[in-house]
């Protein structure tokens, strides 16, 4: 099943008219305008260093812009007061290519954790976290460390970990980088699956065989700006594509 | 919720005390060698002050002389005087008789005394002053009593209680000086142990605010490590004290003679609760300031 995102609804996220300088003055993005509506399925992509990342980062609020407005649900994201920001991000399920597993805790518990910050109660962790293995396929990995699994099962673990309170959106940065195409693919899948459960998903990547086959909107970010927001894209656009092979 | 909270901060805490067994041990060790150098302070300081106690008992007592010719109820009407003034804790009269006996019977005084033709020697009123600031002013309410042996009125000796006070005040200064360095120099050891070990931890902490834990939530666990630290290192500081303190007093005793030092085993029960205190205390203000550049979200 896919979801068809609502465009002609109130945009879930929004950016408008979003700058971002470092202190060291590099110009990571230039009025970036973006609306994403809920349940849409959206590929950032371009170059590295293109500021794909820093809009993530953004996004989850690790930075705020130097100019213009982020309005995530409603709330408007730099005038967001730091008490706020955990039940903000309690919203947001994060995948990361590194994974970001703790090595010391156990399948189990580091799906867990993202629900035990929120202080639910152990029966409630225990279902959940049930159910969130059974959705990336690592029943019977309860009590595997980290260390003892391959790339794919690691980041399964931290998309369950992602998934787990059950969040209105799922960012991932570059979820797939570090995976065979075999294992990319897979993850993808479950991507697809947490999508049509509802959640909004805004995925940075470079991998190009992925967004040419599953043809979602995407936004191509070039030297800070949106170069191009397609709805049912391609990693690169089509008509520059042509032109290369003209 | 505040329960499930505190009982993850304390599971968590103890796992991390384990795991970074290294760590945890370095903060325990320099905790615990810190607190050792206040509780020699304490120990020593608390010595000196029952020395000075003793010495204060002694010159907070003045002898006024009574001249010969002094009818016996004008000295009742003096020694009711100074019975009442408040800064006085009692006054007793002996006599010209008393006195002689009191005399004869120091030994320091055998060969004099039986030189002596007579009774040479003034009654005298003694007089105990509640606050040693306050036997000049009584002293000079004493010279100013007709009655008083205007040869010899007091046996106030006013330069040696001044620099008495003096030497009280100062060893006040300096072991609270002292006391304060060693606070800020365990501060910053805990801190930056704990620092240590937060480093080795960012990843987590890095997860742990990404999945929307509160500051709290993150700095718990590190502040009850620190409590713990810090109590352990309190207990191992104590139990070393507390078996030197006896022989230490003992040795310092018959090396040093003519300082009255003694062994006050009370002592240990007040100073268990203050290292115990100081421990957990230094323990969660180093964690607390270790931890704030890592967890601010």
């Amino acid at each position: 099943m896919v979801l068809t995102p609502d465009f002609d609804t109130k945009p879930v996220i929004s950016f408008q008219h979003v700058h971002k300088t470092y202190p060291t003055g590099t110009e990571a993005l230039r009025d970036i305008n973006l609306e994403v509506p809920m349940g849409d399925f959206l590929f950032l992509v371009g170059p590295s260093g293109a500021g794909k990342s820093t809009l993530v980062r953004l996004l989850i609020r690790e930075e705020k812009p130097t100019k213009g407005k982020i309005f995530v649900d409603g709330v408007e994201l730099g005038r967001m007061k730091r008490r706020k920001l955990p039940q903000y991000r309690r919203k947001i399920g994060l995948v990361f290519q590194d994974f970001k597993l703790l090595p010391n805790l156990t399948v189990y518990e580091n799906v867990a954790f993202a629900m035990r910050v929120l202080g639910e109660p152990d029966h409630k962790i225990k279902a959940r976290v049930a159910d969130a293995l059974d959705t990336v396929s690592l029943s019977g990995k309860e009590q595997t460390y980290p260390a003892n699994l391959s790339g794919g099962e690691q980041q399964r673990v931290a998309i369950a970990r992602a998934l787990v309170h059950a969040p209105r959106f799922i960012i991932a940065d570059e979820p797939t980088g570090n995976l065979d195409p075999a294992t990319a693919w897979e993850i993808m899948q479950l991507f697809l699956r947490i999508n049509a459960r509802g959640a909004t998903v805004v995925m940075a990547t470079h991998n190009r065989e992925i967004v040419d086959l599953l043809r979602r909107r995407v936004v191509a970010i070039d030297a800070g700006q949106i170069a191009r927001d397609d709805r049912s894209g391609r990693y690169h656009d089509d008509l520059a594509q042509s032109q290369v092979r003209a | 919720m505040i329960l499930r909270n505190l009982k993850f901060a304390l599971n968590s805490a103890w796992q991390s005390f384990w795991r970074n067994l290294a760590v945890s041990l370095a903060a325990v060790l320099s905790i615990t060698l810190i607190l050792i150098l206040a509780g020699v302070n304490l120990l020593v300081g608390h010595a000196f002050s029952q020395v000075l106690d003793g010495f204060r008992a002694k010159v907070s007592e003045i002898s006024i002389n009574v001249s010969d010719d002094t009818p016996l109820q004008t000295v009742y009407d003096f020694k009711d005087q100074l019975a009442a003034d408040p800064r006085i804790v009692s006054v007793r009269f002996v006599t010209k008789e008393e006195a002689l006996v009191q005399f004869r019977s120091d030994p320091q005084n055998a060969i004099l005394s039986r030189q002596i033709d007579g009774n040479p020697l003034d009654a005298k009123l003694d007089v105990q002053v509640k606050n040693l600031g306050d036997v000049a002013a009584v002293d000079e309410m004493a010279r100013h009593w007709p009655g008083v042996d205007p040869t010899d009125p007091t046996n106030y000796q006013g330069d040696f209680i001044n620099r008495m006070l003096q030497l009280s005040d100062w060893l006040t200064l300096a072991g609270a000086g002292l006391l304060i360095v060693l606070l800020i120099v365990s501060v910053v050891i805990v801190m930056n142990t704990i620092r240590t070990a937060v480093y080795h931890r960012r990843k987590e902490i890095e997860v742990m605010k990404l999945v929307g834990a509160t500051e709290w939530f993150v700095r718990g666990p590190f502040v009850i490590e620190g409590i713990m630290t810090g109590l352990i290192a309190a207990s191992i500081a104590l139990a070393l004290l507390a078996v030197a303190y006896e022989p230490a007093v003992m040795r310092f005793k018959s090396d040093v003679g003519f300082i009255p030092l003694s062994y006050d085993p009370n002592f240990v029960s007040s100073l268990a609760r203050d290292l115990l205190l100081a421990g957990a205390l230094l323990g969660a203000l180093g964690s607390y300031i270790g931890v704030r550049r890592y967890v601010r979200i």
